[in-house]
């Protein structure tokens, strides 16, 4: 079964949230400022089972050292919130491809 | 022809109405009409067809964003007083690829400004209706009315 990125957050405590309740452009600039290492997507870009919301480009982040990933989550209610958690090899190979070189 | 409508938070008193008046509308010019909305919302406007007198086909806003792809409508409406639905109307705008209407509407006038400014910053060619708009649906009808007869 494939990871899914809604029941992962509802099961685990193993993330760290570093924004919530937020607007999108400002949880963008949180990635940017928080990553040591950024790929940009386009919006409905599937990341870890879940299509990505946001304005384009959506900046996906990466913490090699620690082996996370930052990205943005959109509910309808409650904003956007950076979410950083672990990720594997294979899944961050599969954000590199998503890459739209953009940069902003 | 099929029609999405997007609902966003249903704190603004303004979108249930105007959710079963786009509904109803659209059906009127032949399309097949989609709501996708989060279960608060949806609520709202079940709640506002008791006698299922509109048959509204109503959506879980997630799930259809999961399961949504290019060409399954021909046209997007998509309710827009939040920054969150901003992003939600600019993803499924990309995703589908097709006709779309955006309704922006704030009772602060600043973040109306601020939401088209996403929608544009995107590159969408999304046809945006924006107003100062919170308790009243009448600027936001006046608006979405004009947008569908530009559309014929």
């Amino acid at each position: 079964m494939s990871f899914c990125l809604d029941t992962y957050l509802q099961q685990s405590d193993n993330y760290e949230i570093h924004a919530s309740k937020a607007g999108f452009k400002d949880c963008a600039m949180i990635i940017r400022f928080k990553s040591e290492e950024i790929v940009y997507i386009k919006p409905g870009d599937q990341v870890l089972g879940v299509r990505v919301i946001g304005i384009p480009p959506i900046p996906i982040g990466f913490d090699n050292k620690k082996g996370t990933v930052f990205l943005p989550y959109t509910k309808p209610c409650h904003g956007t919130s950076v979410i950083e958690l672990p990720i594997g090899a294979e899944e961050v190979e599969k954000i590199k491809k998503l890459d739209t070189g953009s940069k902003k | 022809m099929k029609a999405l409508i997007l609902l966003g938070c249903p704190e603004t008193p303004s979108q249930t109405p105007m959710a079963v008046y786009a509904f109803s509308k659209l059906t009127k010019l032949g399309y097949d009409v989609t709501i996708a909305a989060n279960p608060a919302a949806s609520k709202l406007v079940r709640v506002s067809d008791p006698e299922d007198y509109y048959n509204l086909n109503i959506v879980d806003l997630e799930r259809t964003l999961g399961e949504v792809n290019e060409g399954d409508y021909d046209l997007l409406v998509g309710f827009v007083h939040k920054d969150a639905a901003a992003a939600f109307f600019v993803t499924f705008d990309q995703i589908l690829n097709t006709k779309s209407i955006a309704l922006v509407f704030e009772r602060d006038i600043d973040l109306v400004g601020e939401f088209v400014e996403m929608i544009e910053e995107s590159g969408s060619e999304a046809k945006i209706c924006a107003v100062r708009a919170f308790h009243n649906p009448s600027p936001i009808k006046i608006n979405f009315d004009k947008a569908l007869k530009e559309l014929e």
